[in-house]
């Protein structure tokens, strides 16, 4: 298997961007522009605090290309950190959706080796199906326990893994 | 999750500007104003200085300005609790509201905090003793506080408090306690008056509750890893609490930002008949006298709770289970 180098498409990044900007500018402007009543500043700076990390995850992941290889994945960026598959002990698929009957979804996909930090890439990665399926095959190989909603997303992308059932 | 928040936050500011225009709006619509039925008495009692009466008030209130000129200054207004006048004492909003408020947040959270509770101990009960005695009790009083109306449910207790016990159920606390300052006496009295009105405000959503937990824990408990882990010895306490439960608590747990806007527009009528000192009294009132200022304050009120509310539980919900469901699309 050779390595692959993913990123994040630029029209998700853009969007990202979008909705951070939006959000520190509609938290932010009236903390500047009026005489915000301190209950009101308190929930306002909370937003603003909010969407300034989402900023600067967007802006991180924005330089960061996520290396795909046989051995490791490897997040190569201002955060950066690897993943060893032989040596993998979490991995978690969750899925998340802004509407009422969850669809237009995303995935999210986080794992670790041990000892290392988590590596955490959503759906609109290229290649993101690529990782999971690597990520669920060192996952049964090294018999990371996988949780009921782990199991189940994996299933709806058509990949099984046997034998890993959250110990009882 | 991250992504999550960020875009449900997101989606929560316009909600809340469209909302507050609306009301702002609809409240409006009628033909008239809140200076009309001052101005009606005043022209009915012959005052001949009524017209130019009204031209002031008006002007007081800002009802000379365009509609739009007017959402827009109370708006503004909002960011620094200056919520504007209300035409019915000619006070302003943020001070009327105060206390009211205050007791209404105690009153609806009291009350969330009934449901949750007791639900959730009479539907696992239910659930896990079905067809006992405990399980027809729990259905009986399931059937009952979905098929009474609250504020029915509110004059038969005032009328059995009265007659029978001797009891005023009316108001949130002792007579002597209204318009004094805080106190320990004044707690305690808040506290014991508001047992009845928590319990006729969260009959409904309580039963509600009890009959969708049981029937989803129910659903669970018939399952074959259940049937399994019974099988290989399992404790009954960690085999319930384990899977089942978790599985059984999502729909509880969806029904969370449902509850908020079902408990404060069932608290209306009910603080009504009991004469509570919360918003709705004040909120019906609004309404009927075109108080613009002071009703789309507190429905704006409303909808923030609501707005938050779905947030906690659309949150609770992503971190219980953030699982696809079939239908669902993946991007």
């Amino acid at each position: 298997m050779n390595s692959a180098d993913l990123r994040y498409p630029q029209q998700t990044l853009m969007a990202d961007y979008l909705r951070a900007t939006a959000g520190v500018v509609l938290c932010g402007a009236p903390l500047l522009l009026l005489d915000v009543n301190r209950w009101l500043a308190a929930f306002l700076l909370a937003g603003f605090a909010l969407f300034a990390l989402f900023l600067v995850r967007t802006a991180l992941r924005h330089r960061t290309r996520f290396v795909l290889g046989p051995d490791t994945l490897c997040a190569d960026g201002p955060a950066g950190t690897l993943v060893e598959w032989n040596r993998l002990d979490r991995l978690k698929l969750s899925y998340f959706s802004t509407k009422r009957d969850r669809s237009d979804g995303w995935m999210q996909l986080s794992v670790g080796s041990t000892g290392g930090r988590l590596i955490k890439v959503d759906s609109a990665l290229e290649g993101f199906h690529d990782i999971v399926e690597r990520a669920a095959q060192a996952a049964e190989a090294t018999g990371a326990p996988l949780s009921d909603a782990t199991r189940a997303n994996l299933r709806s992308m058509g990949i099984v893994v046997v034998g890993q059932e959250e110990p009882v | 999750m991250l992504q999550f928040i960020v875009r449900r936050v997101l989606l929560m500011i316009p909600t809340l500007f469209v909302i507050s225009a609306l009301v702002y709006f609809i409240i409006d619509l009628p033909p008239g104003d809140c200076v009309t039925s001052q101005i009606e008495e005043l022209l009915a009692r012959g005052d001949p200085d009524a017209h130019a009466r009204a031209a002031e008030l008006r002007e007081l209130y800002g009802l000379n300005l365009p509609l739009w000129h007017r959402y827009l200054d109370w708006v503004v207004g909002i960011f620094h609790w200056d919520f504007g006048l209300s035409c019915q004492d000619t006070v302003p909003v943020a001070d009327l509201i105060s206390e009211r408020m205050m007791l209404t947040i105690l009153m609806e959270t009291s009350t969330i905090a009934f449901i949750w509770i007791v639900s959730f101990i009479i539907g696992v009960y239910a659930a896990t003793h079905q067809y006992r005695w405990g399980d027809y009790v729990a259905s009986f009083i399931g059937f009952i506080g979905l098929s009474i109306p609250n504020f029915l449910l509110a004059l038969v207790l005032l009328y059995v408090g009265k007659v029978y016990f001797g009891l005023s159920i009316g108001g949130l606390m002792d007579p002597e306690y209204i318009d004094k300052p805080l106190s320990w006496g004044k707690v305690v009295s808040v506290m014991e008056h508001l047992i009845i009105p928590v319990i006729v405000i969260g009959m409904s959503g309580t039963a509600g509750m009890i009959r969708r937990l049981r029937a989803n824990l129910l659903d669970e408990l018939q399952k074959q890893y259940v049937v399994t882990g019974r099988a290989k010895g399992l404790p009954p306490m960690k085999l319930l609490v384990k899977y089942p439960l978790r599985h059984a608590i999502n729909p509880f747990v969806a029904d969370i930002g449902g509850l908020l806007p079902d408990v404060i527009s069932g608290s209306v009528i009910v603080s009504v008949v009991l004469s509570l000192p919360t918003t709705g009294p004040m909120l019906l009132s609004a309404l009927k006298t075109q108080d613009v200022n002071l009703a789309a304050t507190f429905l704006l009120f409303v909808a923030v709770l609501t707005v938050i509310g779905m947030l906690i539980s659309d949150l609770a919900l992503a971190a219980l289970d953030p699982r696809i469901r079939f239908g669902s699309s993946e991007k």
